[in-house]
């Protein structure tokens, strides 16, 4: 098989395409090689039928003449002659470019935090048999709690990810982690009626994952979704758990504190630094330095240190998340959230761990204070949403009507609208129940007064 | 020769291993990419993806590796460890896998652009999308925004498997996004429009950087004075952008046969009336230039045109080798895989509705109030048949006539439900280019005339 890329490879092939563009005319320039290694094992209908390895690696290179950005990519990294191609490449692009007046300079190298928890031996060594009995686990869990439950797909898998970045201002770092995960999708049948998808999972950077809670939980939940009825049209009360909020900020909060949408007013956030702009009780961190956080790295995709950042603290809005470019724009220094799509892409500002600070309710007693609401899981359609200005209009599947403080039954078909900066607003209460979703860490929120179309 | 390479991978998977089934499937593509933000070129990017998917059929179980190579070392390697890991899984397999036999296939496509993306300076695409930028941000002071994204894509894929299929076929896709915001005292808008085509760089020639850029622009003004429709069931005419993405989402993935087995609410209704009579729907990889067009599928299966529902009765799936196995017929050329890092899957092609008789005046006369939905900003469904379409352009309608815009609207509902609900179905025709998630991407159409639907969910934000 393919021989994984060490430290030192991966650095020297940054370092030599950096020199050998210096050498041919470029003004600055920067190479990110990038190394993934991925083991799946998919579960399809009940059964595990597919494995699947894929290795994917590739270099990045950007070059700047005249203050004019160029890049290009490979994934043939074997050759020296490919790599002098993409060089040339990266040059040609910027020549053919236009320059841009507000480019400074890529960053210089600084000192990095420590990061704990984004590196797990076992994981790398992790054999596809392991990874077979995971998802037999998750399985049988699954199959155990209710006959009505068919688990439709899921699996398990294991990733390791290196990274090297060198740059033309003394930058020329490395850093690797792993990924572990588990998930399965299910749905419930019972007398012709069919439960919307219901799903569970656990990523995590260290071997500690649950497969057996995840089969079991997802199974509860397909249960719970049987013999959904229809819900009147009225303002309620709505706990979002994180599979929800996740969707909903995703195309929308999190677009609104990046610099770049800022600047290029497309963010409501705009000139709103030092205002009220969601209830009291809410403080978001932009952590990119968080235990074992899903997005944790030592640099961003500029070898920038990653860091932790306050977005909102106590409702009040204090900082927006910035890479190299938009930061130098505004006379600042980069926050560390550069994100590539591994070495095919330049650097876009990214959220890295969105941290929503949990409450100190239990779940339990969120849903206890409701007297009448909506426990929505999930959201179908939040991609639909308006991302300037916050407006959406979507469907919660599955979700749960509450009454007197106690779940009652699920919905079928309703529709939750309004504005994710009035929600944020409405926020009255959060729970202790912090979990790590993509780029979001938060725990169930309980929000007033959203508006929910029944039939 | 790459061929021999890969001939000699295969035979090793078969012979050596004991593989059941093996393919390679090797790429060497070329990318030209560029974003503009309000006419700065971000970056201009080029980019060389070359790399092999070696796919086995273990004791009925599936291996798959992707490597970015296409050397015979490392593809026999890759191949082994696909073959070890598909006997790992088979352990706990309670139906094994089997393939429906299909006819080995030699062909060699050629693709014929007027004008090839990979010889168009770069100098020329930056110019075109700076005109488009140009239109949309002269249009109107209150456009604030304007991003295009631009990408052309060349080169080859290469098919072959054990059963005596060898394909080598020509790609070639041209692809923009252009998205413009608008911003007014505290009221913001959004709009996007998309550009695709297998044809050619030609596709600037019709959809001009003037006619788009207006298209985008002109809705974002609009919306600024649009108001929040109410909520509730109402009387809708849907576009055709809106139609199209109504296929897809809402029918077209229920009827993917592997989510139709996965329990989608299709499972037991082959056969059965499901819409109402004006209700036809096709999948069509054979349409000369659109954006969901190919010759052979990733299986090396044909593209062909796929009837899945003939006046308002559900008569077919969309296949792979496997699917079609298990419903004991023919693979309907719907396998494909976003590139040699992906197994080839279940994918629509381009996805439309057929039309009939109506104007859109005789649709709208008889509303007294309900809405028109112009086009869609996204779309999304569920196996138990519900979907949400938000919309990114719609208007009242209001005694038989289009009146004032609307703003931030969405469609829901139960696809069957709904499809029982279309009343009258128009006789204009568009086909619109999109992109479609599901684990990976794929390139699509979607599209149909206008229509009526008696009534619908319609999701108001205020």
């Amino acid at each position: 098989m393919v021989v994984v890329l060490k430290q030192e490879e991966m650095l020297n092939l940054a370092e030599d395409a950096v020199s050998f563009a210096l050498r041919k005319g470029a003004d600055e320039v920067e190479a990110f090689v990038y190394q993934g290694l991925t083991t799946n094992v998919v579960i399809e209908r009940r059964q595990i039928a597919r494995t699947s390895r894929i290795i994917d690696r590739g270099l990045g290179v950007r070059a700047i003449i005249n203050k004019a950005v160029g890049f290009s990519y490979t994934n043939i990294l074997e050759s020296k002659a490919a790599i002098k191609e993409i060089v040339l490449k990266a040059l040609s692009s910027a020549k053919a470019s236009k320059p841009d007046e507000d480019w400074h300079n890529l960053p210089a190298k600084k000192t990095f935090a420590s990061v704990e928890n984004t590196y797990d031996s076992n994981i790398v060594e992790l054999r596809s048999e392991d990874l077979v009995k995971v998802a037999s686990v998750m399985l049988d869990a699954a199959e155990k709690t209710d006959k009505r439950v068919f688990p439709i797909e899921g699996g398990a898998g294991a990733s390791y990810l290196s990274r090297a970045i060198a740059n033309s201002n003394g930058i020329a770092s490395f850093d690797h982690g792993t990924i572990i995960e588990c998930s399965l999708a299910t749905i419930g049948h019972e007398g012709g009626e069919v439960t919307p998808v219901c799903f569970e999972f656990n990523t995590e950077r260290s071997y500690d994952i649950d497969p057996e809670w995840v089969g079991r939980e997802a199974a509860r939940l397909t249960v719970s979704a049987l013999k959904a009825k229809r819900m009147e049209t009225k303002n309620t009360n709505v706990i979002f758990t994180q599979f929800a909020l996740q969707q909903l900020l995703y195309y929308t909060l999190i677009n609104a504190v990046k610099a770049d949408y800022v600047q290029r007013n497309q963010s409501a956030f705009k000139g709103k630094i030092g205002k009220q702009v969601a209830s009291e009780i809410v403080t978001i961190y932009d952590d990119g330095l968080f235990n074992g956080g899903l997005r944790t790295w030592k640099f961003d995709g500029e070898g920038v240190p990653q860091q932790k950042t306050l977005i909102i603290e106590k409702g009040i809005l204090h900082n927006f998340i910035y890479d190299n470019y938009t930061a130098k724009k505004e006379g600042k220094e980069s926050t560390g959230n550069a994100s590539r799509a591994g070495y095919l892409s330049t650097p876009n500002v990214e959220a890295t761990n969105f941290h929503l600070m949990a409450g100190n309710r239990s779940p339990k007693e969120l849903i206890s204070e409701v007297d009448e609401g909506l426990l929505v899981y999930s959201l179908q359609g939040a991609h639909s949403s308006n991302p300037a200005s916050g407006e959406f209009s979507v469907v919660a599947t599955p979700a749960w009507k509450i009454k007197n403080g106690e779940i009652a039954y699920a919905t079928k078909g309703a529709m939750l609208a309004g504005n994710i900066f009035q929600v944020l607003t409405n926020i009255s209460a959060l729970a202790n129940n912090e979990r790590k979703i993509g780029q979001l860490i938060a725990p169930w929120v309980l929000v007033e007064d959203v508006k929910v179309i029944g039939k | 020769m790459l061929k021999d390479i890969l001939i000699k991978v295969a035979d090793a998977a078969a012979q050596k291993f004991g593989a059941e089934y093996v393919e390679v499937r090797a790429q060497s593509l070329f990318k030209t990419m560029l974003t503009l933000k309000e006419g700065r070129v971000e970056a201009v990017k080029q980019g060389i993806e070359n790399g092999s998917a070696l796919r086995v059929l273990m004791n009925g179980a599936w291996g798959f590796a992707s490597v970015g190579a296409l050397d015979v070392e490392t593809l026999t390697d890759a191949v082994s460890v696909a073959c070890k890991m598909a006997r790992a899984a088979s352990s706990r397999l309670k139906m094994p896998i089997e393939l429906v036999e299909t006819k080995a296939v030699e062909d060699r496509v050629l693709v014929k652009p007027r004008k090839d993306p990979s010889k168009i300076p770069i100098e020329d695409k930056i110019n075109t999308t700076l005109a488009m930028n140009n239109t949309i941000l002269g249009y109107d002071s209150r456009v604030k925004s304007c991003t295009i994204d631009y990408l052309d894509l060349t080169g080859t894929n290469y098919f072959i498997n054990n059963e005596g299929t060898y394909i080598e076929q020509g790609k070639l896709y041209v692809w923009s996004r252009i998205t413009a915001t608008a911003t007014e005292a505290d009221v913001f808008t959004f709009s996007r429009e998309e550009i695709g085509s297998t044809a050619g760089y030609e596709i600037f020639d019709v959809e001009t950087p003037e006619i788009v850029g207006e298209r985008v622009a002109k809705r974002a003004v609009e919306q600024l004075r649009a108001k929040p429709p109410k909520g509730g069931t109402f009387p809708v005419v849907l576009g055709p952008n809106v139609v199209g993405v109504f296929v897809h989402e809402a029918f077209g993935h229920l009827a993917e046969a592997d989510l139709t087995l996965s329990g989608s609410v299709l499972l037991d209704k082959l056969g059965k009336k499901m819409a109402s009579d004006v209700v036809t729907f096709y999948d069509d990889g054979t349409i000369r230039g659109a954006f969901g067009s190919f010759k052979h599928d990733d299986e090396g299966v044909p593209a062909q045109k796929t009837i899945l529902v003939k006046d308002g009765v559900v008569v077919g799936l969309m296949h792979n080798r496997e699917t079609a196995q298990k419903f004991n017929t023919k693979p309907t050329g719907n396998a494909r895989a976003e590139d040699f890092r992906f197994e080839p899957i279940i994918r629509m092609r381009n996805t439309f509705m057929e039309p009939k008789d109506y104007s859109f005046e005789e649709l709208i006369e008889d509303i007294k109030f309900g809405y028109y939905f112009k086009s869609f900003r996204g779309g999304q469904a569920n196996l138990d048949g519900t979907f949400q379409v938000g919309i990114q352009e719609a208007y009242e309608i209001v005694n038989g006539e289009v009146g004032e815009p609307v703003c931030n609207a969405s469609i829901s509902g139960n696809t069957l439900e709904t499809l029982f609900k279309v009343d009258a179905v128009g006789k204009d025709f568009e086909l619109w280019p999109g992109r479609c998630g599901k684990g990976q991407t794929a390139f699509i159409c979607d599209g149909g005339p206008h229509i009526r639907v008696k009534e619908a969910l319609v999701g108001g934000s205020a």
